[in-house]
């Protein structure tokens, strides 16, 4: 049973180091945050659930003071943050709230000391007073249970301690409240451990730290509580001992969540790709399955759970351990990435902005790019052919723009995403690895992504369809795996392709 | 960056106004350069009379075979600095090879391959072993100049009588060869860069490399053939060189790189690679080559000139800088 925190969050304001009372924020066509009233008390570790777009980033810049709501309040150690813009931030910030994002702000080739004090290096005489600076940031790691030399270059730093160094940053300013954005999402198990011990200590000092993450196993170890979010509300509080996983995931994809139309499978018995036992330290442990020709195969799994990895090692950009990939049943060794697009693969990285276009070229020289001989003729680039088949692409898959050479870059993420897969559809690809093809994207751009998907594997090619949003893998997939500590820990058919089990899956309850 | 005119041919919703902001930059330049003419005219003796006319053509080709090659160059990202070395080096190597009696026609070719391999050696290393490509070109900024004095002593290598030689810098109906050379070679470069994979994929993968790459375009290949065709066009410079002072010579083409990258960055190319183009160059060096000319018929202090040159050169990117800057806030409003 879930038994309701409710009670800790009627505590007087008093009780509580940050507060949110009813605040609610619109942001043009979303509702992000809807008359939603939080509270963290000092000492807290509080985890933070929900699926993306649940509105746990908007909760956060409310408290940080880079939102302000359009209506309600937000109390930072018992006074209403005022004002907007960044005298709002800064008045967050003077009353000690600290966020460390996923994205490390570390210099690599600057010592930890000299790091954790990036920017306000304590000066004697106008000297840099590394002896102070060292003595102090010692002590900072040590509260963390790091113990290594201050002096010690940060580039030689697995990515554990490093996060913990960015920790050890955020503790000097005497913070009152620490916000943790998916701390270990790029950890391996045993590296997560030590933030996690860190994260311990920082409670322990009676700070309150607000924990976002979707790994079960790691909520059940540190957290009392957890807030579970849902489009823009919150859905409960529940006492972490007492919830099991399946309920804490039917709370945040509510009941709707339930039937979503099954793909028809069409899937045929020719393998056209073939893993086995596929490792790449610290990532991927042992990976196999079968991809089918005609088949849309979803892989699942938390935000630094390998999937990404995975395809790269498949494509032959990133070098694994050991294993085997077989193509149409022949072994190649060693994939090349080029090689790998001979073989009529094609491939869409997860970082559309940065991998995957080139923003100041028109849509058509992005579309050809993967083909320059079938727009050419005698090694001159044809116009016309150019046109052709931009046009071709642009009508196969919906793309909506101005013109055929309106720079990509103008494009909105949906519409730039489609010629990102259009590019193989040009090349005349017949296996296609989508990494998270519906990120950033608008809801009617993803139906027609969906769509495309399901279009493509109709025509007979295959199919890797990568996405941390588990609602849309019924949606598109044929059949789901689920990658969890470095393997496929479970398989979903459709049409039993069930939501709430796949996210049990992937949080990994009990 | 322009594309080409067929292919806009998708039915439009929002209104075009590419057409003109697209070209702020040729046209800002095109302006620039019908100033230069009316100032140098009005205070300059002798500045439109057809020998100096003649002679801005014959400096502009220098500068120019060089430019088009370090467009491209400057495009994908990249920078060259080697040029003027490189030039003076070839014309060393073609005198020692016409010493020794190779037939002429034979030693050109045979100084554009060592052109191409030298440059390439900069291509390999940038592509093959990520040293920057500013620091492989110095590299050979410093070994070429000082193999080119080693070899000589900085004494000019003499070629003899040769016809051929003779030939280059002997003008067609008043126009030196080297200005023939240089436009057919502008045409050239303009086509390749705008109707050719190879042309498109420069452009590519200077806007982003990663998304080049992962496109299937061969990017290590692509960037040592850049540097292989700019080792070439100094080879070709280096040819013509030779005719003009008749000896190969190890001090010549001396801070050649700079007016080169100068010319490049006038015409509006982006240092941070991924836009530019071949007319904007060629305008670029107008600019550069019209400032020189003019600045000398003044009389004005060769000193002094340099600090006017520098000048000019950052005011005419300062200006067109804020003119795509204004060009694209309109746009978007």
């Amino acid at each position: 049973m879930i038994q309701s925190a409710n009670a800790r969050q009627n505590d007087p304001v008093g009780g509580a180091i940050a507060a949110l009372e009813g605040c609610t924020k619109r942001y043009p066509g979303v509702l992000a945050l809807d008359n939603a009233s939080f509270r963290v008390a000092p000492g807290e570790v509080r985890a933070l659930l929900g699926k993306n777009g649940a509105g746990k980033s908007t909760l956060i810049r409310m408290l940080t003071g880079a939102e302000v709501p359009d209506s309600g309040t937000v109390s930072i150690d018992g006074v209403a943050l005022s004002g907007s813009g960044s005298a709002r931030a800064q008045e967050a910030f003077v009353r000690g709230v600290r966020v460390v994002y996923q994205e490390l702000s570390l210099v690599p080739g600057m010592s930890i000391a000299e790091n954790l004090f990036l920017g306000r290096w304590p000066r004697r005489a106008g000297i840099l007073d590394y002896a102070g600076m060292e003595a102090e940031a010692r002590d900072a790691m040590q509260r963390l249970g790091l113990d290594m030399p201050p002096s010690d270059p940060v580039a030689g730093l697995s990515p554990a301690e490093r996060q913990l160094v960015e920790i050890a940053r955020v503790l000097l300013g005497k913070p009152k409240l620490v916000i943790l954005d998916e701390p270990t999402s790029s950890l391996a198990a045993a590296e997560a451990e030590k933030v996690m011990a860190a994260v311990k200590r920082i409670a322990a000092d009676g700070i309150a730290v607000i924990y976002i993450s979707h790994r079960m196993n790691e909520i059940r170890q540190i957290a009392r509580s957890a807030t579970v979010m849902r489009d823009g509300r919150i859905i409960d509080t529940v006492d972490v001992a007492g919830a099991d996983t399946r309920e804490i995931v039917r709370l945040m994809l509510g009941s709707e969540a339930a039937q979503a139309a099954a793909v028809e499978t069409k899937a045929r018995d020719k393998v056209v790709l073939d893993i086995s036992g596929l490792a790449l330290a610290p990532k991927l442990a042992c990976v196999s399955f079968q991809l089918r020709q005609g088949e849309v195969l979803g892989i699942a799994g938390l935000l630094g759970a390998g999937r990404t990895e995975l395809l790269q090692a498949i494509m032959g950009v990133r070098a694994y351990d050991s294993g085997t990939i077989c193509v149409d049943g022949t072994d190649i060794r060693r994939p090349g990435y080029r090689a790998m697009l001979n073989r009529g693969f094609g491939y869409t990285p997860e970082s559309r902005k940065e991998e995957g276009i080139v923003p100041l070229l028109g849509v058509d020289e992005n579309t050809v790019a993967t083909d320059f001989a079938a727009v050419s003729r005698r090694g001159i680039l044809s116009a016309r052919r150019i046109a052709e088949a931009t046009r071709d692409v642009i009508a196969r898959l919906h793309v909506k723009t101005a013109a055929t050479d309106t720079p990509i870059g103008t494009l909105s993420g949906g519409n730039q995403q489609k010629v990102v897969i259009g590019r193989w559809v040009h090349a005349g690809s017949r296996v296609l690895l989508l990494d998270e093809p519906t990120r950033g994207v608008d809801v009617e751009a993803k139906a027609q992504i969906y769509a495309i998907i399901r279009q493509l594997a109709a025509e007979g090619r295959s199919v890797i369809f990568v996405s941390s949003e588990i609602e849309e893998l019924p949606l598109v997939c044929d059949r789901v795996l689920v990658l969890r500590e470095g393997r496929l820990m479970e398989e979903f058919k459709s049409p039993n392709i069930d939501q709430d089990a796949v996210m049990a899956a992937c949080i990994a309850g009990h | 960056m322009s594309n080409d005119q067929a292919v806009r041919t998708v039915p439009s919703g929002a209104p075009r106004r590419r057409g003109f902001s697209q070209h702020m930059n040729e046209i800002s330049l095109f302006v620039a350069i019908v100033v230069l003419y009316v100032v140098f005219t009005t205070t300059a003796n002798g500045f439109m009379s057809f020998n100096n006319q003649i002679n801005i053509l014959r400096d502009a080709a220098t500068i120019g075979i060089a430019a088009w090659a370090a467009t491209l160059i400057i495009i994908s990202g990249e920078i060259d600095v080697s040029v003027g070395p490189m030039v003076a080096f070839i014309s060393v190597a073609l005198a020692y090879l016409l010493q020794w009696g190779v037939p002429t026609p034979l030693a050109f070719v045979l100084a554009i391959i060592i052109g191409a391999a030298l440059g390439s050696i900069a291509g390999i290393l940038r592509a093959y072993f990520d040293v920057p490509s500013f620091v492989g070109t110095l590299g050979l900024w410093s070994a070429l100049r000082g193999t080119a004095l080693f070899m000589t002593d900085a004494l000019p290598v003499s070629i003899g009588r040769n016809d051929i030689v003779d030939m280059l810098d002997r003008p067609v109906l008043g126009v030196p060869p080297a200005a023939i050379i240089m436009l057919i070679l502008f045409a050239v470069f303009a086509f390749v860069s705008r109707k050719t994979a190879f042309g498109r994929s420069v452009y590519a993968i200077g806007g982003n490399p990663q998304a080049a790459f992962l496109s299937g375009i061969n990017v290590a290949r692509i960037r040592v053939q850049l540097f292989a065709i700019a080792g070439a066009m100094a080879a070709v410079s280096g040819i013509l060189l030779l005719s003009r002072l008749g000896s190969g010579n190890a001090t010549a083409a001396s801070g050649l790189e700079f007016d080169v990258i100068a010319a490049v960055v006038v015409g509006g190319t982006a240092l941070s690679g991924g836009r530019g183009s071949m007319l904007g160059t060629l305008l670029g060096v107008l600019v550069i080559t019209l400032i020189g000319n003019g600045l000398v018929l003044l009389g004005i202090n060769p000193f002094f000139q340099q600090v006017v040159r520098g000048l000019i050169i950052v005011v005419a990117v300062l200006a067109n800088i804020q003119a795509i800057k204004r060009g694209a806030a309109r746009n978007k409003g």
